[in-house]
């Protein structure tokens, strides 16, 4: 393991762990500008958190060590999946780390526990928001592997680290297809984040809830370590779309003018496709559970259309 | 002069915008954004073929993406977007045969097969790839406006996957045959005649003669005044 890694080990996370929350509170924001709200300060989130870390964990007395152990288990896989994408500065690959289908398990190992936490409280919520992500997972993770596939076929490697090494300094996308495969990476962050129009982040209806029923139990210290997991999630996957589909400014040597100049600009993209985000949010309305599918296959369409055209041209 | 490799980029990046089009006119369920999409999709076809004018240099083409421009990107979608205020229906939620899901399954499907099909048909002409790339779309992107025309029920929508069909055949005329120029204009007041037609049918196509009559003459569809 060269200096190099380290150096990434030791920032990539920690970057991710700062940055997160801000873009969960940017999308609000936006979405609040959009429906003539003045909605609550970027900062908001962090006070919340903060709050929140200070306050205790109360437990139902049904429950068992599953509720306990999930958020630490939740916030340490996405530490660890912080690891395989680099968010501003690409590192010699090494270690196997950055390979797309240990992190796509690392993704699936998150959201079975927040699904078995969901359940473990025994309320009635946690149950049906459980049930409900599990039969979306089982619709979405093909339509993942395919869209994930795609990028790896575009970019000729399984690893992360190496197709953003490819990617990195180049100003339009390397490839027409990888314009495709970023609708398909787009709807994958719309869904694996629980956003609308699969679900609505913002409410608490027993309509709506998917993501917000299996966290429903959880309080103090515990929920605010699943939010985190949440916003970092949210994070990793932004940083994917945006090292693919702009990779201007990416910086893949330890210069420290040039990963400023990199982590301005990441911080920047991210901003605008926050914007981008919250203002697809308000323009669609939520779908019904049964019609989700039907917005996966467009995913699945553009990342399958996408695998044939790097056949054909 | 521009590097034609740089142009020859430029349009394989609006064939993958041409796919997009076409799998959204495929599984969208509200009229109008049906309609964008298909203009959207006119536009593409004439930037194509206005960069294809800038590699080639041929005036044909020129005209070509000057007659589509002003075809259908501004006349027909305003003629159908006329119609789809006249008839006041929003959506077109009802499939005859195939819901959204499994026709943009079986899009993928006929990409494949025109693929196929098609390399088989040119194999050893000297196609360059851009052009071999251009028909697959081509056909493919007929194929999937019949799948369109088959699988909705509302005759505006219907209409609409025949002009994306059309625009398939026009694609696929720009990079294997030369049409010529006279043929394509034939075409495009075919089309206008069918977007005439459509008007009329999607009006009037739920009443008896009679209460069509009435109904047309309340409508005043062509002259856009509301009778009283």
């Amino acid at each position: 393991m060269n200096t190099s890694f380290l150096l990434f080990a030791l920032l990539n996370p920690l970057f991710a762990l700062l940055a997160a929350p801000l873009y969960m509170a940017l999308i609000r924001k936006v979405k609040a500008y959009a429906q003539g709200r003045k909605g609550p300060k970027l900062f908001q989130v962090y006070y919340d958190l903060k709050k929140l870390m200070k306050k205790e964990a109360v437990y139902s007395p049904t429950s068992s060590w599953v509720m306990r152990f999930t958020p630490y288990l939740n916030l340490s896989t996405l530490l660890v999946c912080s690891l395989f994408v680099p968010l501003v500065f690409v590192p010699e690959p090494a270690g196997g780390l950055g390979n797309i289908i240990v992190f796509l398990y690392l993704l699936a190992l998150e959201r079975f526990f927040t699904a078995l936490g969901g359940l473990d409280a025994g309320s009635t919520f946690g149950g049906m928001g459980s049930s409900r992500s599990m039969s979306l997972a089982a619709v979405i993770e093909p339509t993942m592997v395919i869209s994930f596939a795609a990028l790896a076929f575009v970019l000729k490697s399984l690893n992360l680290h190496k197709m953003f090494a490819l990617t990195a300094g180049t100003v339009l996308p390397i490839s027409p297809t990888l314009v495709l495969v970023s609708i398909s990476l787009f709807i994958i962050l719309i869904v694996e984040t629980g956003r609308l129009p699969v679900d609505n982040p913002a409410t608490h209806l027993e309509l709506t809830m998917i993501n917000e029923a299996m966290i429903l139990e959880q309080t103090g210290k515990n929920l605010a370590l699943l939010e985190l997991t949440h916003a970092l999630k949210q994070f990793l996957l932004m940083g994917i779309l945006i090292n693919t589909i702009l990779p201007i400014g990416l910086s893949t040597e330890i210069d420290a003018g040039k990963i400023a100049v990199s982590t301005f600009l990441f911080l920047l993209k991210a901003g605008l496709l926050a914007v981008i985000i919250g203002l697809f949010e308000s323009a669609i309305a939520k779908m019904r559970l049964f019609r989700l599918p039907a917005f996966y296959v467009m995913a699945f369409f553009f990342s399958a259309v996408t695998i044939l055209i790097e056949v054909f041209a | 002069m521009i590097d034609p490799l740089f142009l020859e980029g430029i349009i394989k990046i609006l064939f993958v915008f041409v796919l997009i089009s076409a799998g959204l006119i495929i599984s969208t369920r509200n009229l109008s954004s049906v309609l964008t999409a298909y203009t959207i999709q006119s536009f593409l076809l004439a930037s194509v073929s206005f960069l294809l004018y800038m590699i080639d240099g041929k005036g044909q083409l020129l005209l070509l993406a000057g007659l589509t421009l002003a075809s259908k990107v501004i006349l027909i979608p305003y003629f159908i977007s006329r119609i789809e205020e006249k008839i006041r229906i929003g959506r077109d939620l009802h499939f005859t045969y195939l819901e959204p899901t499994p026709s943009l399954l079986l899009s993928i499907g006929l990409i494949i097969l025109s693929y196929t099909f098609l390399s088989k048909v040119f194999e050893g002409l000297p196609l360059s790839k851009l052009f071999f790339f251009g028909a697959v779309i081509g056909l493919s992107l007929t194929l999937m406006g019949m799948l369109v025309v088959f699988s909705r029920k509302k005759v505006v929508t219907k209409a609409l996957g025949y002009l994306s069909m059309e625009n398939g055949v026009l694609m696929f005329g720009l990079f294997v045959t030369e049409l010529p120029f006279i043929i394509e204009v034939l075409i495009i007041i075919d089309l206008i005649i069918l977007v005439m037609l459509t008007t009329i049918l999607a009006v009037g196509m739920d009443s008896s003669i009679e209460e069509y009559r009435q109904k047309f003459r309340k409508l005043q569809v062509w002259t856009g005044v509301e009778s009283r």
